[in-house]
């Protein structure tokens, strides 16, 4: 394997597990908070009891999330160490301010793992709603670092020189916004469907049905409002590629040649050599008014861009198809779960219960498509149109061999912690 | 501003390496304990250190941040020649943090319980030996900078700056250092005060041999670091000074005064760490020719000025947030202890 491809997939691979973790970390307090809240309105005991369950699930994925972050801000520079010498002083007030955030994060975290019958109760409840603020603030402030990648701004480039550097301006780079309103819908999204799922198990399974049907609702209401939502997101983040990125576009659609009144693939298999989509189903003109709001307006095709600046088209576009997918098959769960808060007899079905089992992984599948999308979607740029990835790769060679490692030990851990899940699970089960 | 953010990286770089690495000691006395002290070494450690041990390890966050942004080319230089060893300590960093989580919020206490307490302790000794390596990497003048890498050997490139026996012992002293911070930390802690007051004992002769060992090998191998260190009026100095100061320590420990038994535990690290960068200063990374100034090499005046803003920010807000959870906690043990000892 290439040193690049190597590095690529170590970085991948990281990226993949770090984000599941970040994210339940970033979410789950807000759950935890609610029930929390509820606990000291109502005085329901199964509240204080699925409030400590919760907390103790945030506090085995916060640290995952924690560790696996502080591997990542290593590997940036361990595995590019050429875009780090360049790119660390521009965009490092994003990652300042994450530090601070997350900061601020573990110190709320002590409090509140800690401080049960310690603190008075309400500062007690209060420092959980910090964990949260902060955890999105740290997810956001990542993703505006993200952004710049995209849409590099805040510099002068200069004969290979970075020149006239503002890192403010670079913080506040033209993808951070819609990059951040989308990953942070996303991320509730995932969160609130795969943890709903898990209690969705439980209550079909028929254990300890009264406070799993309580978990399964206020985890369902923010996946459900976030799913219902992220549609408005999407759209603003598809007009916005098109406009700054639009052989990311051209890609995530396989759109080949420039066309006016661009018809909308769905699903579809991509054959490169011929340039064309098989299978798929087309909707006339979608594309152009998606990407514009025009029917008519022209999208451009990846073949007016030259072909060492495309990206791997298949990739892209399948991964584009999984996310679009996924996600309005969860819009379509969030409207059906609010129907059903009126149509109470549902709540005594099975089936009911089963398809919110089944919906459990699917936002996480979703938001890594999304990821795959944007990061597949951007190369041979590490950053766009200014440096390519291989020139940003390390000179060490063997990075296979760390790649290797990796896979090892956070597969090993993924299993680790699901396992623990499971043992909480079960330990609350037989608990009462 | 520059200054602001040179302060904020020492300061930093301090506080991790007396608080993470009172939290590694942690693991390394427990490792070297007698079965049922490690027991009691556990329960202590999950309470004094659980509420803060997070906030211990983001010192590194801060650290690493603040060299990517205000000094891109001692970064630079760090994580291309010493991948190797950031990568293990990175590893050691991952694996440790898990074992903590797993071995007190797994729901089930069984015998997988061993296996998070092995996990525990291994990685709390090896990662600090590791990050040792590391900064005895960047002393060791073996560090070769050329602008085609593959013009050298991998061994001489990637290998040969960390592992030398300098950089083992370097690696090994920092090791011991830790084991030292904690057993002062712990003997203030437990109600059995015995075992840690051996413990802080052994650790203080461990660390000055190998210091010693450190030297002897370093000076009549001709590290440069070591002959500038001797030469060096504030390093021999600050060194000094940091011996005298175990007459304070032992005399606060057997009088029972814990927090100032503390203070001069950190006060003799800070002092170490001082002579340590002050030795070749500005000059922190010696290469196998010259060195590379930490005043040099540096990002332009805009991105220091942002970041000094932005850490006087975030030190306003984290820093009395830290403190009160300190505070807190203990106050709280003592509460325990006086009203409720149930609870």
């Amino acid at each position: 394997m290439e040193n690049l491809d190597a590095a690529r997939l170590q970085m991948a691979f990281t990226l993949i597990f770090h984000i599941v973790f970040a994210c339940i970390g970033m979410v789950m307090p807000f759950f935890m908070v609610v029930s929390h809240y509820k606990w000291l309105k109502t005085k329901d005991k199964i509240y204080l009891t699925l409030t400590k369950a919760w907390q103790k699930g945030v506090a085995i994925f916060f640290v995952t999330g924690a560790v696996s972050g502080t591997a990542l801000s290593f590997e940036l520079g361990l595995l590019w160490p050429e875009f780090m010498k360049h790119a660390g002083p521009i965009i490092g007030m994003p990652f300042s301010l994450e530090g601070a955030a997350f900061f601020v994060e573990a110190l709320a975290l002590g409090f509140y793992l800690y401080g049960w019958n310690k603190l008075p109760e309400k500062f007690h409840w209060f420092t959980g709603v910090i964990i949260g603020i902060s955890g999105v603030a740290s997810g956001i402030l990542v993703v505006a670092a993200n952004g710049w990648m995209n849409a590099p701004s805040g510099f002068d480039y200069i004969d290979g020189e970075f020149l006239n550097i503002d890192p403010i301006k670079a913080m506040l780079n033209p993808a951070w916004f819609t990059q951040a309103l989308h990953m942070t819908l996303a991320a509730f999204t995932a969160t609130g469907f795969a943890v709903a799922g898990i209690h969705a198990y439980q209550v079909y399974k028929g254990r300890r049905v009264e406070l799993h049907k309580k978990a399964f609702k206020i985890a369902i209401t923010f996946g459900a409002i976030a799913a219902i939502l992220q549609p408005i997101s999407g759209d603003i983040s598809a007009k916005d590629i098109a406009e700054r990125q639009p052989v990311k576009l051209a890609a995530m659609e396989a759109h080949y040649n420039t066309e006016k009144g661009a018809p909308l693939y769905i699903g579809g298999i991509v054959d490169t050599e011929h340039q064309e989509v098989k299978y798929k189903i087309a909707i006339p003109g979608m594309l152009s008014f998606l990407a514009f709001g025009d029917f008519d307006a022209e999208v451009k095709g990846l073949n007016d861009f030259p072909e060492d600046e495309r990206p791997n088209v298949s990739i892209v576009h399948y991964a584009f198809q999984v996310m679009v997918g996924i996600g309005t098959l969860l819009l379509f769960a969030g409207v059906l779960y609010f129907v059903s808060l009126k149509k109470k007899k549902w709540f005594t079905t099975n089936k009911y219960w089963l398809l919110f089992v089944m919906l459990a992984p699917m936002g996480f599948i979703a938001l890594e498509a999304g990821w795959i999308v944007t990061e597949v979607g951007r190369q041979p740029w590490i950053i766009h149109k200014v440096m390519r990835t291989k020139d940003a790769v390390t000179p060490m060679p063997g990075i296979v061999f760390s790649f290797y490692t990796y896979v090892a030990v956070y597969t090993i851990l993924s299993v680790a912690v699901t396992w623990l899940m499971l043992r909480q699970i079960r330990v609350l089960n037989s608990s009462n | 501003m520059l200054y602001v953010v040179l302060f904020f990286l020492i300061f930093s770089l301090y506080l991790y390496v007396v608080l993470g690495g009172a939290d590694y000691g942690a693991g390394i006395v427990e490792l070297f304990s007698s079965e049922e002290n490690q027991k009691i070494t556990k329960k202590t450690i999950y309470r004094v250190m659980g509420p803060v041990w997070e906030a211990n390890h983001i010192w590194i966050i801060i650290l690493i941040v603040i060299l990517w942004v205000a000094f891109p080319v001692y970064y630079n230089i760090m994580v291309v020649n010493l991948h190797i060893p950031l990568t293990i300590v990175l590893l050691g960093v991952t694996l440790r943090g898990v074992a903590f989580v797993f071995r007190h919020y797994d729901a089930v206490i069984d015998n997988s319980q061993k296996l998070y307490d092995t996990m525990f302790k291994i990685s709390s000794l090896i990662t600090p030996i590791f990050l040792g390596m590391v900064f005895g990497g960047l002393i060791s003048g073996k560090i070769k900078v050329v602008d085609d890498v593959t013009t050298l050997t991998f061994y001489e490139a990637f290998v040969a700056p960390w592992f030398n026996i300098f950089s083992i012992l370097i690696g090994l002293f920092f090791a011991s250092l830790c084991a030292f911070l904690s057993s002062v930390l712990l003997i203030g802690e437990s109600e059995k005060e015995n075992i840690y007051i051996r413990k802080a004992g052994i650790a203080t002769i461990i660390v000055f041999a190998i210091g010693l060992l450190t030297f002897i090998y370093g000076y009549s191998y001709d590290y440069i670091f070591v002959h500038d260190f001797i030469k060096n009026p504030y390093s021999i100095t600050a060194m000094l000074f940091s011996g005298l100061l175990l007459i304070p320590l032992w005399i606060t420990i057997k009088k029972g005064r814990r927090i100032l038994s503390r203070f001069f535990a950190g006060l003799q690290v800070f002092l170490i760490l001082l002579a340590a960068l002050l030795a070749h200063f500005p000059g922190i990374i010696l290469l196998d020719e010259g060195s590379v100034s930490i005043l040099e090499n540096i990002a332009p005046d805009s991105v220091i000025k942002v970041l000094g803003i932005t850490l006087i920010i975030g030190g306003t807000v984290i820093l009395p947030g830290l403190f009160h959870l300190l505070k807190s906690f203990k106050m709280i043990k003592i509460l325990e202890q006086n009203n409720n000892p149930s609870i």
